[in-house]
């Protein structure tokens, strides 16, 4: 029977509810039948303004609803303010309760008719039929959810804007920010020369001070034109007569606020700061409070670049952290902010690297790995080291006479990248470990053993080694390395098996009624973001990848690459990447946070100190996770 | 409602038309103290060849129930009755049925018995409502002998007694429905307008409920008191 025929047999209403569904996303992309199995198996129901038509105590959702006509608000307590607040609104053609629906949970919210509103809804059976029937819904019913993803996100932006913004950050004590290091003279200085001190450090003040570095006045680009206009004193004249007197000064423990506030009132530009016994200890200016977000990673990265010092590399570690804020504040996603880390931390490694090699150059050419998650680009604030060389060995040296030479120099590097914030590796995976300090052959050696004698305990260490990339040095004895891994894995897949069931081991952490499982007893109501959260996607995606000779590292690659290769499905793909970049900026927001409190840094969270949104949203992420595990157990038959 | 017709045909299937004991059908529910959350009542639209119950005949039934505060899709009636013979020559421009449908419609008695048993005695609302009882019960005594009363109520009488200060332009179907800014999908179709009626229902059931209005017979009651309330007015 033709379309059109099988149309004019529908009942009127059926055919108007049906060429109403199909004015609106998903059903515009529904085939006629499943929008049919929808309008015959509709109810429609009417609610008066104000009437509730879902709300928490109803117990599990069993109802797909769709507006009609008129709206919907979500209806939220504020428990602070004693009051209900509008969460959002849903209006003409637009559907209700996704993620309680999918979660099969009552809805956290209620749901009330803002204007008379008619809603069509379906009963649990249709919704489940249509789900597995039609692709364009199921992928809206999954998609809507993660479509909330974005109003995360925007959270995220807001809550770091205003860690940096206007009240925030002005909380701070001046002695959190990078003060800049005053320029000075003495009181008998001619005006000339503390000029011309000014231009070559190119800044616009400087500040007098006494024998034990009081203030005792200040000279701005400000007052040598006041002092040019007048024409009253020459050049020549000492700079004690023309300087402004007794200049503006706050302790290193006063907030920025106050800072902010006395610049306001006498419209200085500069504020010196002391220590408690008034002794400067640096200068804090207008720009540097109001436009800290201002930090700007190519300057910042070429700082690093050729800084000279170690001692400037371990300053300039505090601008990373503050250029995360910013990032996170401008709308970065937590995908390119990880990267920037990463790029940040490899331009550190490099010059150190260098710094290392002007001074005791070991004379023979090696590739600097890193491995886990630097290997994967996917560093956050807390990192530690997990490094290795990859070395040539020159003619007429045996291997363990190029590490004799090696092993001092990596040691010393290893070191000194502790200095810089990248804590030792516990696990000894660095690269003055002789160990992993090895020459091609070496490498290969090692990976064989690895993949084709593989044992359940080293494949904890498939997390390290398998997702490596070379920071330093040449990079083509590395490309070689990995084809030879890739080609063995392939071929081997009892090793992809047992990779794939070492994925499995870590669960994301939901209970069978969908709700967060906690660490354990002693981390009672805390959730590893790292091991719980992040691992079951790295692990996962890391199986595939090799499986299909992807030679990328970084998770969000990889998965681009197995969605390329048709091993994924675009949209599961996306839902995936989402997913796995939400529970990663909810994790770098959290070490924002641990910063700003002075606190060691840390992957717990405590789900109860996020909003609902977030909380609902993680718990989204988490079902992601376990999809993709599912996956991998149908793939490899687990 | 494919399916329902579908089963219905076949368990016909063998019953010759005439067959059908009027007996076995389905009394008529009286204004009953059930609750109206619970109830179920039929809307009902008829289209017919004029507007003269002596003369004029029903062409198409349209309807759609509400039970439990909710008008449920699956259980709708909407048929074109198979009336080859009627001139529809007067009409044929407002309802689009042309003589073509008429001939594809279905046998009336069959229609009609189909209509019964599957309004099960429920109480009959409609707009206008004395129209559509004259026809629909002159055509059920003279196609099959019927003459149960059902209970029926006008929900032209229901909207003013529940939105006695609406500002209306008239007093039609389309006034209500332009007034809660309804769609008819298609007017001066049986089940369209039977749907739109069905809607200003539950508009009106929704206020009857919070207005302590319970059951059908709190309704029924509650509409008598409007048609006096009326004709004191007129006086």
């Amino acid at each position: 029977m033709a379309a059109a025929n099988e149309d004019a047999t529908r009942p009127q209403n059926t055919r108007a509810i049906m060429s109403f569904l199909r004015e609106h996303a998903p059903f515009s992309s529904m085939d006629d039948t499943h929008l049919a199995h929808f309008a015959e198996h509709a109810t429609l129901r009417f609610y008066a303004d104000g009437d509730e038509v879902l709300s928490p105590n109803d117990g599990v959702v069993k109802r797909f609803f769709v507006v009609k006509q008129g709206r919907i608000r979500g209806e939220r307590h504020n428990e602070k303010e004693d009051r209900a607040e509008t969460t959002f609104e849903i209006s003409q053609g637009e559907c209700f309760p996704l993620a309680a629906l999918i979660g099969e949970r009552p809805t956290r919210t209620i749901h009330r008719a803002a204007g008379d509103t008619f809603c069509l809804s379906i009963e649990q059976k249709a919704f489940i039929t249509l789900f597995s029937e039609s692709e364009p819904y199921r992928d809206f019913c999954l998609r809507g959810v993660s479509s909330l993803l974005d109003q995360v996100n925007q959270r995220i932006q807001s809550r770091a804007m205003a860690s940096i913004g206007s009240s925030n950050s002005l909380d701070t004590p001046l002695e959190r920010y990078a003060l800049r290091n005053p320029i000075v003279c003495t009181p008998d200085l001619p005006v000339r020369k503390a000029i011309a001190r000014m231009h070559e450090n190119n800044v616009g003040s400087i500040v007098i001070t006494d024998d034990q570095r009081h203030p005792t006045g200040i000279f701005t680009l400000r007052d040598l034109r006041t002092l040019v206009a007048q024409d009253k004193s020459s050049l020549e004249t000492p700079i004690r007569l023309v300087m402004t007197t007794n200049p503006c000064r706050l302790p290193s423990s006063a907030h920025a606020f106050e800072a902010a506030m006395l610049m306001a009132e006498h419209h200085f530009a500069h504020l010196c700061v002391v220590d408690d016994e008034g002794r400067l200890i640096g200068m804090v200016s207008e720009r540097d409070l109001f436009s800290l977000q201002r930090v700007d990673l190519v300057n910042l990265a070429r700082t690093i670049g050729t800084a000279t010092h170690l001692r400037t590399l371990v300053s300039l570690r505090s601008d990373v952290s503050r250029l995360v804020d910013a990032m996170l504040a401008h709308g970065a996603d937590s995908g390119q902010v990880v990267k920037i880390i990463t790029t940040l931390n490899d331009v550190t490694v490099r010059r150190v690297l260098e710094l290392n090699l002007q001074k005791h150059d070991p004379g023979i050419p090696f590739t600097w790995l890193t491995f886990g998650s630097e290997g994967r680009q996917e560093q956050t604030l807390l990192t530690d080291q997990d490094n290795g060389i990859l070395f040539e060995t020159p003619e007429g040296m045996t291997e363990d006479q190029v590490r004799e030479k090696l092993l001092p120099f990596a040691r010393k590097v290893n070191d000194e990248l502790a200095e810089c914030g990248f804590t030792l590796c516990k696990g000894n995976i660095m690269a003055s470990n002789p160990k992993l300090c090895l020459s091609h052959q070496e490498w290969d050696d090692w990976f064989v053993r690895f993949i084709d004698a593989s044992t359940p305990q080293n494949l904890v260490y498939s997390s390290i080694f398998l997702d490596m990339r070379a920071v330093f040095g040449s990079m083509e004895p590395l490309h070689h390395l990995q084809e030879s891994v890739l080609q063995r894995i392939q071929k081997n897949a009892l090793f992809q098996k047992m990779l794939a069931g070492n994925a499995l081991q870590r669960k994301p952490p939901l209970t069978m009624f969908r709700n967060f499982r906690y660490l354990n007893d002693e981390k009672k109501h805390s959730l590893d973001l790292k091991r719980q959260g992040l691992a079951p996607f790295v692990e996962s995606i890391r199986v595939l990848a090799l499986a299909h000779g992807i030679e990328a590292a970084n998770t969000l690659e990889r998965i681009d690459a197995l969605a390329r290769k048709d091993v994924f499905d675009a949209k599961d793909a996306n839902a995936w990447k989402e997913a796995y970049s939400l529970i990663q900026a909810i994790r770098m927001r959290a070490h924002q946070e641990m910063l700003d409190k002075g606190e060691e840094l840390t992957n717990y969270i405590d789900p109860d100190d996020l909003n609902p949104l977030d909380r609902r949203i993680l718990r989204e992420s988490f079902r992601q996770a376990q999809r993709l595990q599912q996956k991998l157990e149908v793939t490899y038959q687990l | 409602m494919l399916e329902y017709i579908r089963q219905w045909l076949t368990q016909r299937r063998g019953n010759r038309i005439g067959e059908h004991d009027t007996d076995n059908l389905p009394t008529p529910k009286s204004a009953s103290d059930q609750l109206l959350s619970r109830a179920r009542v039929i809307v009902l639209d008829l289209e017919t060849t004029g507007l003269n119950p002596a003369k004029d005949e029903v062409i198409a039934i349209g309807a759609v129930a509400i039970e439990g505060g909710a008008i449920h899709l699956k259980d709708q009636f909407d048929l074109i009755l198979r009336r080859p013979e009627l001139d529809i020559r007067e009409t044929v421009l407002i309802h689009g049925i042309g003589p073509e449908a008429l001939t594809q419609g279905h046998e009336t008695e069959d229609a009609l018995l189909h209509l019964l048993e599957w309004m099960n005695g429920d109480p009959i609302l409609a707009y206008h409502s004395a129209f559509d009882q004259k026809f629909l019960e002159k055509t059920l005594k003279k196609q099959l002998g019927y003459t149960l009363p059902h209970l029926w109520m006008d929900v032209a009488e229901l909207m003013p007694a529940f939105f006695p200060k609406a500002p209306l332009k008239g007093k039609g179907l389309d006034d209500w429905a332009d007034f809660f800014g309804l769609e008819v999908s298609e007017r001066h179709h049986a089940a369209a307008d039977a749907l739109v009626t069905a809607e200003l229902t539950l508009i009106a059931m929704n206020k009857a409920r919070k207005q302590n209005v319970k059951t059908v017979k709190d309704l029924t009651e509650k509409l008598h008191y409007q048609r006096r309330l009326q004709s004191m007015h007129r006086y």
